[in-house]
């Protein structure tokens, strides 16, 4: 999972030569062998490194505070998203629907990482939600429909159909 | 389209309801559609209108509005389709002259006005949703078998009175004859309805008028579109 995602980033970053990656452990953490240093160890590790290799630090953020809100994310994605329970879900979501209240995109005013690997991580879920469900978290599912749209990032996943049919109005707020 | 008076509660409630589900008012990027709109606002919207709250500081976040691609059009071409555009009459380069015009005539004018709108909204709704989507009639396959008398019922006749029943909302497909025993042939032919105009009963009654050629008629598949 985690390997499709680094290579579809690839894609996305237009990196020419796509890098072997290994995996350890049983989690499967992934793995990229550098020909110059040390091993890189893991999903935010590795992703970060691609972007400064494809010189467009602006997806890691464009302030110091919104770098840091990137890698946050990023945290978040590994700990607290990969594994995690049928319960458990439900508590993300409406975390993140309340984070996305007032945002556009995951981190500042523009797409980032934390967009792209918040989208292949709640992915999963999403597919699993019903149409009641998708309306209860009604920011993520915006968020989520956004970022799918976005050119170059859908890549190995299938697009989701998230928002409601035009049925109800908008005056049935 | 059009979000109604954007400087009104009204307007702002649908321009709310209308980024409830979109991050940009067209597409999927800021463009001059987004400027047209931020423009057209006297301020950001209140805490309570969330999405149009979240929107308009995401906007105004863009320093550079004028770069942002597309191309700027009237504010009534934007926002929830089926919405009547209550801005093609009011000139944008004059509304001080408006607005003095809407004193004059005292504040009831202006409630009217809006419920007028709403109103207004409502049936345009209505009606675009009707008229829009062709899809949502219910439409349905018929399989008839008509059976005539014996075999020496004139069966192109027969078929040329079936095709000659014309009623709103049924569309004639196409025919053929199978045999059935003993010399006779029957006509199965295919015909498309719409649930609510045509019954089968209706059909049925109007075919089986033709007493001289048909005995009988049969529904022989029925199927949903």
């Amino acid at each position: 999972m985690a390997l499709r995602e680094l290579s579809s980033l690839e894609k996305y970053l237009g990196l020419k030569k796509p890098n072997k990656y290994s995996t350890q452990g049983d989690k499967k953490v992934p793995v990229l062998q550098n020909n110059n240093g040390p091993p890189l160890v893991g999903l935010g590790t590795i992703a970060s490194h691609l972007v400064k290799e494809a010189k467009r630090p602006n997806l890691l953020g464009d302030s110091a505070e919104s770098r840091a809100v990137v890698q946050q994310w990023l945290e978040y994605r590994v700990t607290k998203l990969d594994g995690c329970t049928k319960e458990d879900t439900k508590a993300i979501l409406k975390d993140l629907n309340l984070y996305l209240q007032d945002k556009v995109y995951m981190a500042g005013n523009q797409f980032t990482l934390a967009d792209t690997f918040m989208y292949f991580g709640i992915h999963p879920i999403i597919v699993d939600l019903s149409v009641q469900e998708k309306e209860q978290y009604a920011n993520v599912a915006r968020w989520f429909d956004h970022i799918q749209r976005c050119p170059g990032v859908r890549h190995h996943l299938p697009p989701l159909v998230v928002l409601r049919n035009r049925i109800y109005t908008s005056k049935h707020h | 389209m059009g979000f109604g008076d954007l400087r009104a509660a009204s307007g702002l409630k649908v321009l709310n309801g209308f980024l409830s589900e979109r991050s940009y008012i067209e597409g999927y990027v800021p463009s001059q559609a987004d400027v047209a709109v931020f423009d057209s606002l006297s301020g950001a919207p209140s805490a309570d209108l969330v999405h149009a709250l979240r929107w308009y500081h995401h906007i105004l976040s863009y320093s550079q509005r004028s770069s942002l691609p597309g191309v700027k059009k009237p504010l009534g071409q934007y926002g929830p389709p089926g919405l009547a555009d209550t801005t093609s009459g009011s000139a944008p380069s004059a509304p001080e002259e408006e607005d003095d015009d809407i004193d004059l005539f005292g504040s009831d004018e202006e409630e009217d006005e809006e419920a007028e709108r709403l109103k207004e909204e409502r049936l345009a709704q209505y009606a675009a949703k009707k008229s829009k989507k062709p899809t949502i009639i219910a439409k349905s396959s018929l399989l008839l078998d008509v059976k005539p008398w014996d075999d020496e019922t004139d069966m192109k006749q027969l078929e040329a009175l079936v095709r000659s029943i014309s009623m709103e909302g049924l569309l004639w497909g196409q025919s053929k004859l199978l045999p059935v025993g003993y010399g006779i042939q029957k006509l199965q032919i295919n015909c498309v309805i719409e649930d609510d105009k045509v019954g089968t009963d209706m059909l049925e009654e109007q075919i089986t008028a033709f007493e001289d050629f048909v005995q009988s008629m049969d529904v022989a598949a029925f199927n949903k579109i």
